[in-house]
């Protein structure tokens, strides 16, 4: 594909990702993110402001570097994790998409997404929500993910929320 | 009549070499109110840090037991704990986390108060009609009836009849020097708290902070990625503090750790950690042995679990974590955990922290979900049955001894037990200093 992404095309990749999480089809998800790639979701520092500086402040997930979604992963098989063992199921909704093309190999993204979740384990339910912001470059091999930021609305987590449950 | 009887809950015969608690005691909604009126709302608690609230009509928000509190920084620096619901109609008055502010109105009839929580207005009191026995009421927010800070922690209790805050945190005051004494400059929450629930009981939390010996059974997928890492030494990844260290290691040989009881209820369960670059206070390890002598620093590396009864858990191992327990029901637990660090240190230093507690502590990470989980499998088993005795205090009985050891004396530390430890001894004995405090708590209402 030459020239900048329009967002049809920018929507049809944040839905894949999405339906690729749904299906927890994780080796062609991690393909979606460039080796250096940001995943970022930051916490809450009071009511109404997001933590904005990673180095500083906390993050609920902060990687730089798509190794670490591997790490992330690698745990949810590896069968040694009880919070992995009766996987949840987890259903993603991606829209209002809007795109920014910032040069003709970058794109921005921003988007709103409800993932439900069900926690088959203890059979409840959970809507977790907010927005995305996401960077998509051009490389050899198509339009990648180098940036994720994660805007969790409703950061009081029941129990636990891993990478597919956002 | 007392409504429970306190050996059919604890079972506590030392000279039997018996302790053991009834599953009740995770269970029984009954028991639970009368937890939160005699625990958390019957004694010292701890409501949050001096930082939160640091320049003048700076406030927070924040909860002792059921009743809502605001700790609140008044005009000539003083801080107050204050009952945050307006006299008038019982509406809470302040909404907000924190803020700032020199007054405060409560949003439905907008009486008025300032930062030490004085009543400064009653809309239209002249045209009231208010009989006299009004007047004669106090119109300020009330005051918690015990405050008290000790080296920027800050504890409260609605009940006055209680020990000074000093006996009641007694030796642990060493034990938060440890954590306070890092920077000169005293510690700091960094900013962002996460907070999370799970379906279970709030002891679960309370024994799992101090509990070593589920470490490598309920964490062996975080404990694989720990080795990966430390074999691979990729830069990109997170590194590792307690990958470095081998007080959990089943192999390990010698003393590599213990536990620490103390009165009221608080307890400690610690392990060896080398003074080496895998920890962000690394890179003052010299100034620390400098100032407060080689034994103390050498502490401060140290991996330890503090427990502050009922509430405050000071955890140092993979990074530094400050954990509040807030009850919610007998088989709901909200906690509000924050990232505690030494001021001043190094952007290195504080982002290597952050990275740390991030993978291990956070809901959202690679440990904590596996605890939580097991908490709310435990919580399934708690389940009326025949057999209702649990059989997870038994581990240590015959460790423990009356006062500390070498390693205690190296700080001049007086715990009233302790055990010292080797990898696979992980004591449980400790958590009889829970249940007694508890059961001390509790003494009006168990015969």
């Amino acid at each position: 594909m030459s020239g900048p992404l329009g967002t049809a095309d920018v929507a049809a990749l944040l839905y894949r990702e999405a339906l690729l999480l749904d299906r927890l089809d994780f080796d062609p998800w991690l393909a979606l993110y460039t080796p250096d790639c940001l995943f970022w979701m930051p916490a809450w520092r009071d009511d109404g402001t997001q933590t904005e500086d990673p180095d500083r402040e906390l993050s609920l997930i902060y990687y730089r570097g798509r190794r670490n979604l591997e790490d992330r992963v690698q745990r949810i098989r590896s069968g040694f994790s009880v919070a992995s063992a009766v996987m949840p199921r987890a259903a993603h909704m991606v829209g209002n998409v809007l795109s920014e093309p910032v040069d003709e190999a970058t794109v921005r993204a921003e988007s709103s997404f409800i993932v439900h979740v069900q926690d088959v384990r203890s059979n409840r339910a959970h809507a977790y929500f907010g927005r995305y912001e996401h960077e998509l470059v051009r490389r050899e091999d198509g339009w990648k993910i180098s940036r994720k930021v994660i805007r969790l609305m409703n950061d009081v987590v029941p129990t636990m929320l891993d990478i597919y449950g956002v | 009549m007392k409504p429970f009887i306190l050996r059919d809950l604890v079972d506590d015969r030392p000279e039997d070499g018996v302790f053991r608690v009834n599953r009740a005691l995770f269970r029984d909604p009954a028991l639970f109110e009368l937890e939160m009126k005699h625990v958390f709302e019957g004694g010292w608690v701890f409501v949050g840090m001096a930082t939160q609230a640091e320049r003048p009509h700076d406030y927070f928000t924040s909860f002792i037991g059921r009743v809502p509190i605001i700790v609140s920084r008044d005009e000539e620096g003083v801080l107050r704990c204050l009952v945050n619901v307006c006299p008038h109609k019982g509406v809470r008055l302040v909404q907000k986390l924190c803020g700032n502010a020199r007054r405060h109105v409560c949003p439905y009839h907008s009486w008025t108060f300032d930062s030490t929580g004085a009543n400064k207005n009653i809309k239209w009191q002249k045209s009231g009609c208010y009989a006299a026995g009004f007047d004669e009421e106090n119109h300020d927010l009330a005051s918690v009836a015990r405050f008290g800070e000790y080296r920027g922690f800050l504890f409260a209790s609605l009940n006055p009849d209680v020990p000074s805050l000093e006996d009641h945190l007694g030796e642990t005051r060493k034990l938060i020097d440890l954590v306070v004494d890092k920077s000169p400059e005293g510690v700091e929450l960094v900013p962002g708290r996460v907070v999370f629930t799970y379906a279970a009981n709030w002891k679960m939390q309370l024994e799992n902070c101090s509990d070593q010996y589920h470490f490598t059974s309920t964490h062996p997928s975080y404990i694989r990625i720990l080795d990966q890492r430390a074999r691979e030494k990729v830069d990109e990844v997170v590194q590792s503090s307690i990958g470095a260290a081998d007080f959990w290691q089943e192999d390990a040989s010698g003393v590599t750790g213990g536990t620490m009881s103390f009165d009221h209820g608080h307890v400690l369960n610690w392990g060896v950690m080398p003074v080496s670059a895998a920890l962000p206070e690394f890179e003052h390890a010299d100034a620390l042995a400098q100032r407060h002598g080689v034994a103390k620093r050498n502490w401060m590396f140290n991996m330890r679990n503090l427990t502050i009864f009922p509430n405050l858990q000071l955890a140092d191992n993979a990074s530094s974590q400050m954990r509040v327990i807030r009850p919610l029901g007998a088989g709901l637990t909200e906690m509000q955990t924050w990232c505690i660090a030494p001021r001043g240190e190094s952007a290195q230093a504080r982002a290597f922290r952050i990275r740390q507690y991030e993978d291990f502590f956070n809901p959202t990470g690679m440990a904590t979900p596996d605890d939580t989980v097991c908490y709310e499998e435990a919580q399934l088993g708690m389940a009326e049955q025949e057999r209702p005795w649990l059989q997870g205090h038994a581990r240590g009985l015959t460790a423990s001894v009356e006062g500390g050891n070498d390693y205690a004396d190296m700080i001049e530390l007086k715990p009233a037990r302790s055990v010292l430890a080797d990898a696979q001894l992980c004591d449980e004995s400790l958590f009889g200093s829970y249940y007694r405090a508890w059961a001390q708590r509790m003494a009006e209402v168990l015969a």
